[in-house]
């Protein structure tokens, strides 16, 4: 029944919910896409930044946090430069990591 | 020369008969097949290669000098030249003069063709002319000797690589032990062979001696035969299993070097070119001790002679591991006897990996970034005459930007030599695309390359300086700029300071110049930075440099390898580079000047810095 | 008490240790490489949480080993072990036989310049916190203007924490210090905006917190959680300093007067030296190897040899000291046993 309005989706994110298989095999391939620590290097020395707003720090949330949509829009200029593997000071190879999460996961989401 | 049977016929060809048979056939259909695995257009370039006369001379050229006398294994390593030479123009030889004796002596060889050349002393009794072929007989006697010296170190290097300077050689597969050992018996045999009948059908020095010499045992007729068969068994059980082994390297390495001077490249990463070249690598392990990531036993089974045999075996979870842990420094494609493309190939390979998605550069306007760098168009709308003819366009790189030493200094060079220019990426710009290209994505890599032509063509200028040996690489090989020179950093200083543009202090600072893998193999650029840095102080050399220089071991080309495991390939490229105790390690490229620093135990700098520093 | 006991190092743990072990009867032996005593410390200028000089406390520190015997610009040449004691020489010819070693040998400020995407030593804009401190006790750095500086940056964790500077360990005492030095930043210069570019703030010790709340409420210092990634040069010869303000999920660009580096403690490679002498272990992190490290973490594995302040991992000044006092009653207890 439509009544010309509906309660929209909360933007909560239920880990109950969240669908880890495709994590849990990013992780299998990249052990270290939990040594983030979130500090946000990546991002500023993006180049791709400033064109579709990539962000590894980003990508790295949301995927865990079962948000991969918003990953592939964020992904599509990135250029693999390697800026973001040469300042992260966690020592993660995020170039490497770039290219499993585009093995892995899809553009539709699926 | 006469004939000893009238048949002119024993069982004992029939091994050698059907070995030969098999092989030729196997090679003549494998060549078709690789041809035709061409692109249409390199298929043709590779006719027309083959009739015009310069490069049908080449090939003919480079096919005896690599293939028989290997010119290149000589210049590395004598003993290791020998051996092969040995072998490979004794063997050569013995069958041409083999051919010539039997054309000489016989007449009517119709089916005999097959197997005189090889057999020609058991068919055939000495007569009184026979002396006239005194020559060809110790021809014979002496090739087969040489081939015998050769034999013999192979088996010394076998058993103590070190003898010949070889640290590490290559594990031989099981079939290839199979092939060695009949290639090995094949000469021993054939001398024991010719020793019997040297009495009837004559010999020389070699043959002749033994004969005399073990007459009890040699010159008793009846144990001839056994090793007439052993003999034509041990060729029969080598080209059987030929191909099948690393000794498919001496059929393909002939097609290879006329596939190589066409100019063609590797376009599939199985097919064509790629194939030629995997089949061609002969196994002599020579990248594994070139190759940087050798420090790590771990690394050692990820040199390019392996992955050619993995390829070979069509083990894809091995491929993928190998080609994408490589630096591709292609210190291997340096040092490769046969030209085998080490970093070329595993990119071709890295070329096969599908993804699920992939990223598109068609939203980003280059607009944008053009404004940044159009001071050209428009002081030129204003102003025609330029204080200098030159009108540099700097393109500083992603990895310069954390670098910010290197981009201070270019800048006040230039501004020291009085050079107008333009920082193409001042507030970031679009990558180069060699990163991307050498992750094997090339369509990205071209999208790339596309919207930085757009912005450079739009830039007003008439030369590209890159600071980073990556780009310069790209940007050299993949892009098309009319009218713009493409140079690093390292060649316009190079060449301000010979013209004395740029008047730099000289004092006694030893200085050592590490060739980046990218500047150095990648574009030849060898002399400039040495004659730059020459000016600036005292010059030395690393243990190894140049052409085999070692990658610093923070290369981009690897996409597996983790920050903590590349530490001791680094720390290894400071040994090689403080070999002559320099008092700074000068470099060319941002990522070793990155890289050497988080190690070294003294400055680091690039040329530009050190340029910086000692001119006013 | 004719027992030797030599003291490597007479910074703040150094001296400390001697001044009790002077109280407790014994006449210890300070070898200092430098020409003064104090340490980092005597570099500083306040210390948090209450802005006590440096000076005093070093000060009293030196006033209460002055009975000791001390040798400044001296260096341990080499060590040789002999049965159940060590035989020290050092390099102004003086060798010394003792049963009992207190390593005091402490940290070394990471080199800056090794981050080279903060253009420390391209930029003239860059300092580091122990600059900062030079200034506040000179007044002289060519790199300040004293007057017109409209913002200053703070950036934490340099050399700290990071894999690629070999030093994942948290310095423990930049945060305070950089919220201290920003405090004391905005004290001189009101009218200047004020950035600390943190990963996270860790104010554990006594009366941080409130340190933190002041420079935030009292004095508007802007905390921006992001590391800061690429410094680069304006064309009126500031820097822009780029990071992400990881809390807004947005890159930020700032211009700035002045960046101010906290660079991080990192092992002096004087004490590796010195454990090397005495074949004593380096733990992972790369400061010298305690027995343990939560009982006994001013023991060394070795009988007769003792640890106390930086050389077993960052501290602070009263964990430093707390450390040496400790290390002294544990000498004199050791002496005791062995006699």
């Amino acid at each position: 029944m439509d009544f010309g309005f509906k309660i929209s989706p909360s933007s909560a994110i239920n880990l109950d919910n969240v669908d880890t298989v495709k994590f849990e095999q990013l992780h299998d391939m990249e052990p270290d896409v939990y040594k983030c620590m979130a500090c946000g290097s990546c991002t500023s020395t993006c180049p791709a930044n400033r064109f579709s707003g990539m962000s590894m720090r980003k990508v790295i949330l949301a995927l865990q946090r079962g948000k991969e949509k918003d990953v592939v829009s964020m992904m599509r200029n990135c250029m693999l430069c390697g800026k973001c593997t040469m300042v992260c000071p966690r020592g993660i190879n995020t170039r490497h990591l770039i290219l499993s999460i585009c093995r892995i996961y899809r553009e539709d989401g699926k | 020369m006469r004939e000893r049977f009238l048949t002119g016929y024993n069982d004992f060809v029939l091994p050698f008969v059907f070995g030969m048979l098999f092989v030729l056939t196997y090679c003549l259909i494998g060549m078709i097949r690789l041809i035709m695995q061409l692109p249409a257009k390199d298929r043709k370039r590779f006719f027309l290669s083959l009739i015009t006369p310069k490069i049908l001379f080449k090939d003919i050229k480079d096919i005896f000098l690599k293939c028989l006398i290997h010119v290149d294994l000589w210049k590395r390593n004598k003993l290791l030249g020998y051996m092969h030479s040995s072998i490979a123009f004794g063997w050569f030889m013995i069958i041409l003069v083999g051919h010539i004796e039997v054309f000489l002596y016989t007449s009517n060889l119709g089916i005999k063709a097959l197997y005189y050349p090889i057999f020609f002393r058991y068919f055939v009794a000495e007569t009184e002319s026979t002396m006239k072929g005194s020559l060809i007989f110790f021809l014979m006697d002496f090739f087969l000797l040489v081939i015998l010296s050769g034999i013999a170190l192979a088996i010394i290097k076998r058993v103590r690589s070190r003898f010949f300077g070889m640290r590490r050689t290559t594990n031989p597969s099981f079939l290839d032990l199979v092939g060695l050992y009949s290639l090995w018996a094949i000469f021993p045999l054939r001398l024991l062979a010719e020793s019997f009948t040297a009495d009837i059908s004559g010999g020389s020095f070699l043959t002749k001696s033994l004969n005399y010499v073990f007459t009890e045992f040699l010159s008793n007729h009846a144990n001839m035969l056994p090793a007439w068969w052993a003999y034509s068994c041990a060729l029969g059980i080598f080209f059987c299993v030929l191909p099948f082994t690393r000794y498919m390297h001496i059929p393909t390495e002939i097609l290879l070097i006329p596939l190589r001077n066409a100019g063609i490249r590797i376009v599939n990463a199985r097919k064509g070119l790629a194939k030629a070249q995997v089949y061609s690598c002969p196994s002599c392990g020579l990248c594994i001790d070139a190759c940087p990531m050798g420090v790590m036993k771990s690394n050692i089974k990820d040199t390019t002679v392996y992955l050619n045999r993995q390829i070979r075996r069509n083990n894809e979870a091995r491929i993928e591991e190998i080609s994408d842990k490589c630096l591709l420094c292609a210190k291997c494609t340096a040092i490769c006897p046969v030209g085998v493309e080490g970093d070329k190939l595993r990119i071709a390979q890295r070329s096969m990996r599908r993804y699920n998605f992939g990223p598109d550069y068609s939203n980003i306007d280059t607009s944008v970034l053009s404004e940044q760098c159009n001071k050209f168009v428009t002081n030129q709308n204003k102003n025609v005459s330029l204080t200098d003819s030159k009108r540099v366009l700097y393109f500083s790189g992603c990895m310069t930007a954390l670098t910010p030493a290197i981009r201070k200094a270019t800048e006040s060079l230039l501004g020291k030599a009085g050079i107008e220019y333009e920082i193409m990426d001042r507030d970031g710009g679009i990558c180069c695309g060699r990163p991307m290209f050498m992750a094997g994505r090339f369509d990205q890599a071209e999208q790339m390359v596309r919207k930085n032509t757009e912005i450079i063509l739009g830039s007003g200028a008439d030369t590209l300086l890159l600071s980073c040996p990556i780009c310069y690489k790209i940007f050299r090989e993949q892009y098309e700029l009319p009218g713009i020179t493409i140079i690093h950093h390292t060649e316009l200083f190079g060449d301000l300071v010979s013209s004395g543009r740029l008047k730099v202090r000289k004092d006694d600072t030893k200085y050592v110049f590490h060739d980046p893998c990218e500047l150095g193999r990648g574009c030849g650029i060898y002399e400039q930075p040495r004659q730059a840095l020459s000016a600036a102080g005292d010059l030395v050399e690393a243990a190894k440099n140049r052409k085999e220089s070692i990658c610093c071991g923070g290369s981009l080309g690897s996409l597996t390898l983790s920050f903590e495991k590349r530490k001791a390939m680094t720390e290894n490229a400071l040994t090689n580079l403080t070999a002559a105790s320099p008092d700074t390690i000068v470099t060319a490229c941002p990522l070793c000047l990155n890289t050497f620093g988080r190690y070294a135990d003294r400055p680091v700098e690039d040329i530009a810095q050190v340029l910086d520093r000692k001119t006013n | 008490m004719k027992e030797n006991i030599v003291i490597i190092g007479g910074g703040i743990a150094g001296l400390e240790a001697a001044g009790q072990l002077l109280g407790l009867g014994y006449k210890p032996i300070i070898i200092e490489k430098s020409d003064r005593l104090g340490g980092h410390v005597a570099d500083w200028n306040c210390l948090f949480p209450d802005m006590t000089p440096a000076k005093d406390v070093v000060g009293r520190l030196i006033a209460g080993a002055t009975e000791a015997n001390i040798f400044l610009n001296t260096e341990i040449s080499f060590v040789n072990k002999l049965k159940d004691s060590y035989n020290i020489m050092l390099s102004n010819g003086i060798s010394i036989i003792t049963k009992i070693i207190l390593v005091t040998t402490g940290f070394s400020v990471f080199d800056a310049s090794k981050k080279e995407e903060y253009g420390y030593g391209v930029y003239d804009q860059v300092i580091t916190n122990r600059d900062l401190e030079h200034w506040f006790n000179t007044g002289n750095d060519r790199r300040i203007d004293d007057c017109g500086m409209n913002a200053v940056g703070f950036v934490h964790c340099v050399g700290s924490r990071d894999e690629k500077a070999k030093n994942p360990q948290c310095s423990k005492v930049c945060c305070i210090t950089a919220v201290k030095q920003a405090i004391e930043l905005k004290q001189k210069f009101p009218e200047t905006m004020v950035y600390c570019f943190y990963m996270d703030l860790r104010m554990f010790g006594k009366k941080y917190e409130d340190f933190y709340i002041g420079a935030q409420r009292d004095y508007g210092i802007r905390f921006i959680r992001g590391r800061v990634s690429e410094v680069s040069e304006n064309i009126d010869g500031r820097v822009i300093v780029k990071a992400e303000d990881t809390l807004s999920g947005k890159p930020v660009k700032v211009t700035l007067d002045l960046l101010v580096l906290m660079a991080g403690m990192v092992c002096n490679p004087d004490s590796t030296k010195v454990a090397n002498m005495i074949s004593l272990p380096i733990d992972s992190d790369g400061f010298l190897k305690s027995r343990d490290n939560v009982a006994d973490i001013i023991d060394s594995p070795k009988d007769g040899i003792f640890y106390a302040g930086a050389c077993t991992g960052p501290k602070t000044v009263p964990e430093t000291l707390a450390e040496a006092r400790a290390a002294a009653l544990k000498i004199h207890l050791y002496n005791k046993t062995m006699q």
